[in-house]
């Protein structure tokens, strides 16, 4: 984001100083021109005319004649009387000023002028005698418009210096103007992508009447609309799993009436094995769909092995309540931290640890190890089933997918809970990745590390 | 299962009106008698009116959800309640648990397991044991047949849950209790993986507890074993 302020600042920046400089070349186009004419000034005949117009109006014609000289020459010569007054009642130019009190002897009857630091002086060009016996003092400044004289002799590196702080602060002012509500934007999109949905960017900018004002207001109208497709999306599967589970609950209620009336039938047992399923089934649909809605829960700093060890703890439970054979061995070597959704976390290391324990043989040991590596901390998990093939490592993850071992042993898993366990720790910036190990199947799952 | 058992009042509120039917016919070979309501705002006008024994409560209802009707019955009564909660929805369960509900079972749940948690429940409040009728611990005293907990003459108000599982641990102060133990104490059933209803209820008296400033005894867990109740050795 920065990289736009500075585009534009320097975009904008660069053009007034390209400006600046045109102008100083321009004018010093201009004072060369007129340093050539000055020079052509000294040999030329103008001397000879000012000195015939004197000698016949007196200092009316000298005045004429000064009156008559071109532009620029014009603004370069003076001619003083000799009371120090120019002709044609100019101010004095400071070169001029330190030129008279030089040169200009006593028949000035003026104060002399005060220092001019190291301005250089005008030259006395000559001098007449009018034939009223008055003096006529010519001065001629210094060729001008040499740029390098006058920024480092007239202060025009101080001017220059301000100038272009100046536009260094308008063309600030003016990337910042863009830029920044640019940055706004970005911040109500990044939390809008959090899962902040209630996020408005009209608010950040403030009230504007221009484009960035009105796309403020299209940006919030988009984000309401998200906020209510999503709101619509989750009410849909609240709704879902309350309508499918309504008609369950009857049937579950209703076949115990009719254990009650008949007697028990294995076939109840059948039945309610199979609702039991459907339950778990439609529970799994919400929870893998929950995974992508679910952005309410806060990210926190979790500790791994906090966090594991009650998975474990439970699965084994579950297992050995079911009398099960098969163990579990947690090893963690690691107080790693990472800064995620503990929820889904949790859910999907329990998916992983769960589709284990299942396939992997009844009398088999699931291993848990976590270790952390410089970045990243990693949860493996190994079964001893005997793995899947090799094509099928990548879909595994698929919903719904079942392994040609998993359909030939006809477990009963839902077959999304590998897929829960993908989406869930893809939430949390992870990887989850599976091999063939020597006896079963290894689930690595990769997490970045919080920064300390 | 328990003769000497009354016959017992339940209230049932729940959207769906055949399922309460159904409910009906199944609880009563067992002596329990079932009304339904079928909205949260006519289930607390009925809870005012007649005396029943336990509620329970869907937590998925229409209009006022079932938190809010919870939440509403706490301010005035402290009758066990059984939420029914869709599976895995953790976060209405343990808002559920947070807002006093004594225990959950997951939408559908078998029949039979709500039988076997009503009667738990209806057990354990009904005439006290004949195990001690005072305990005192720390700063707190427990008055097991009144189900009061005071602290220095200021009473706590717990649920049914919560006062079962303090007088469980209260039993035997500094010796860790396991989860499986305080759940079949408090909620006369196993402990069940992935459960973390006796969590739930156990930070909710420490709440409690804190609220009502005590600082001793206080309540220790245990990861992975259990909690116990730890009293300062200054003020035995």
């Amino acid at each position: 984001m920065r990289s736009l302020l500075i585009r534009i600042f320097t975009s904008f920046w660069s053009i007034i100083v390209i400006t600046i400089v045109a102008a100083g070349a321009l004018g010093y186009a201009y004072a060369e021109r007129a340093r050539a004419t000055m020079q052509n000034f000294e040999i030329s005949d103008a001397m000879l005319e000012a000195s015939e117009a004197l000698r016949e109006d007196g200092r009316e014609g000298l005045t004429e004649w000064l009156r008559s000289l071109p532009g620029i020459t014009a603004s370069l010569v003076y001619v003083l009387d000799d009371r120090g007054s120019d002709l044609l009642e100019r101010r004095l130019p400071p070169p001029v000023q330190i030129a008279m009190r030089r040169f200009g002897g006593p028949r000035f009857r003026r104060p002399p002028p005060r220092e001019f630091g190291n301005l250089r002086p005008a030259r006395p060009f000559t001098q007449l005698i009018g034939p009223d016996n008055h003096v006529y003092t010519f001065f001629v400044l210094p060729p001008q418009g040499n740029v390098a004289r006058w920024l480092f002799e007239r202060g025009g590196l101080g001017i220059v210096f301000l100038a272009l702080l100046i536009s260094a602060a308008v063309s600030y002012l003016l990337a910042r103007a863009i830029s920044q509500p640019i940055r706004r934007f970005r911040e109500s999109a990044v939390a809008i992508a959090n899962g902040d949905l209630g996020t408005r960017v009209t608010d950040r900018v403030g009230k504007r009447r221009d484009e960035i004002g009105l796309l403020a207001q299209d940006f919030d109208r988009m984000a309401n609309e998200l906020q209510r497709a999503w709101l619509r999306q989750t009410e849909l599967t609240r709704n879902v799993s309350h309508e499918l589970r309504s008609p369950l609950a009857r049937l579950r209620v209703a076949l115990e009436l009719a254990r009650r009336k008949t007697g028990d039938l294995p076939e109840y047992d059948k039945i309610d094995a199979e609702t039991g399923r459907l339950d778990e089934l439609i529970g799994q649909i919400l929870e893998f769909s929950r995974l992508d809605s679910e952005t309410h829960e806060e990210r926190t700093l979790i500790n791994l092995d906090e966090l594991i060890r009650p998975v474990v703890e439970d699965v084994r439970y579950e297992h050995d309540r079911a009398g099960s054979k098969a163990r579990i061995a947690f090893d963690s070597g690691s107080g790693a931290e990472v800064r995620g959704y503990a929820n889904a976390l949790r859910s999907g290391v329990e998916n992983v640890l769960r589709n284990a324990m299942q396939h992997g043989g009844d009398d088999g040991e699931v291993q848990v190890r976590l270790r952390a590596e410089p970045s990243h901390a990693v949860i493996t998990i190994v079964d001893q089933g005997g793995g899947v093939a090799e094509d099928e490592l990548d879909r595994i993850f698929e919903p719904f997918y079942r392994s040609k071992k998993g359909r030939r042993e006809s477990r009963t898993g839902s077959g999304l809970g590998l897929a829960i366990a993908a989406r869930a720790i893809a939430m949390n910036n992870g990887t989850v990745m599976a091999s063939n190990d020597a006896a079963g199947l290894r689930v690595a799952i990769r997490l970045p590390l919080a920064d300390p | 299962m328990n003769s000497q058992l009354p016959d017992a009042k339940i209230l049932i509120i729940d959207d769906d009106r055949e399922l309460g039917e159904m409910l009906k016919e199944f609880l009563a070979p067992d002596h329990f008698e079932l009304s339904a309501c079928l909205s949260g705002e006519d289930g607390l006008q009925e809870l005012q009116e007649g005396d029943y024994e336990l509620l329970i409560l869907d937590i998925m209802l229409p209009g006022a959800s079932g938190i809010d009707v919870l939440k509403q019955l706490r301010q005035s009564s402290d009758i066990p309640v059984i939420m029914l909660t869709a599976r895995g929805d953790d976060v209405d369960r343990i808002l559920g648990l947070e807002f006093g509900a004594d225990d959950y079972i997951s939408k559908p749940f078998n029949p039979r397991e709500l039988l076997a948690r009503i009667k738990a429940i209806l057990r354990r409040s009904g005439p006290a044991s004949s195990r001690g009728q005072h305990a005192t611990v720390g700063a707190l005293e427990l008055d097991v047949r009144a189900r009061r907990v005071t602290a220095e003459g200021e009473s706590i108000r717990l649920t049914g849950t919560e006062f079962e599982l303090l007088r469980c641990l209260a039993e035997s102060p500094g010796e860790v209790v396991s989860k499986d133990d305080l759940s079949r104490h408090a909620l006369g059933r196993r402990y069940m993986p992935y459960d973390r209803s006796i969590d739930t209820h156990i930070s909710n008296v420490r709440r409690k507890l804190a609220d009502a400033g005590v600082s001793s005894p206080s309540i220790q867990s245990q990861r992975g074993v259990g909690y116990c109740l730890l009293v300062d050795d200054n003020t035995v």
